[in-house]
């Protein structure tokens, strides 16, 4: 996934991706990700649970709002199944 | 990459087929993981991903994310039911991707992928693939709008096929993302 995301950013599109295993995004070095400690198949989370997937793409706009050096990896503090969510 | 010479002389490519039973064997594994997720921890750190070079791309957002147009690419199999699936026999997974219509997606929606439980992303595909969040947030002026067309691969691409992948799959999303004007691109995984 980091591979595509380099190339979309090279052609001149800003990226932000979410990664659940770091390591792999520490040795692929996409330009800005998030990281969760998450179950695979579960990047936005629970399913029917909109305030959680929300809360992490809000976290994906931050990241490309705030980070100003390449290769930054924003470790989340989310943990699973165990926080509360603001509703809208 | 595996060659083999042909009667000819000339060198093919032979295609690393998995067998039936280790596709069920990754299917099972995929189950085990998904009830038991700390295995999948495990597992990966035995798989060794492609090595990105030093020099990251960068491109700023340039303008206020009210204004931008977002788009998803996803490696998380999901693709259209009229669509062709990923070929989840060859051992090196599948470069191809399939394009992904916002507006009619949740009414033919499947997911081809072996190496994950997709049981909960069945049942919501937001988890993987955010749409009605995204659509929120326009309605809600946070983004501009968001893009109509969207972008499905799978994950699990390596071998003989990463070169298909980033030199040819990738750039063709690439270019096809330009042409739509998106400003930023969402990646998400399986």
């Amino acid at each position: 996934m980091g591979l595509i995301q380099r190339v979309i950013e090279e052609l001149g599109i800003t990226t932000v991706g979410v990664t659940i295993v770091r390591d792999y995004t520490e040795k692929v070095k996409p330009p800005r990700s998030v990281s969760l400690r998450w179950p695979f198949g579960h990047p936005f989370g629970e399913p029917f649970h909109p305030s959680q997937q929300r809360a992490v793409l809000q976290e994906m706009f931050r990241a490309v709002e705030t980070i100003d050096r390449a290769g930054t990896i924003v470790d989340l503090p989310f943990r699973w199944k165990r926080e509360k969510y603001p509703d809208r | 990459m595996d060659t083999v010479k042909g009667a000819s002389g000339h060198t093919a490519v032979r295609s690393r087929a998995l067998p039936g039973h280790s596709r069920l064997k990754n299917i099972i594994i995929a189950k085990l993981v998904g009830w038991f997720p700390p295995l999948g921890r495990t597992l990966a750190a035995g798989y060794q991903p492609a090595v990105g070079s030093a020099e990251i791309p960068w491109q700023p957002l340039g303008k206020p994310l009210s204004v931008c147009k977002v788009a998803v690419v996803t490696t998380a199999g999901i693709h259209h039911g009229f669509q062709p699936p990923f070929d989840m026999t060859d051992a090196d997974g599948d470069p191809s991707f399939r394009q992904l219509n916002a507006a009619t997606l949740w009414d033919d929606f499947t997911i081809t992928h072996d190496y994950y439980d997709h049981s909960d992303a069945e049942r919501d595909p937001n988890i993987v693939l955010p749409l009605d969040r995204l659509r929120e947030f326009e309605q809600e002026g946070l983004i501009g709008c968001l893009a109509t067309t969207h972008y499905g691969f799978m994950g699990h691409v390596t071998g003989r096929h990463l070169a298909e992948l980033v030199e040819k799959s990738a750039v063709e999303v690439a270019n096809l993302l330009k042409k739509d004007q998106v400003d930023l691109v969402l990646l998400s995984p399986a």
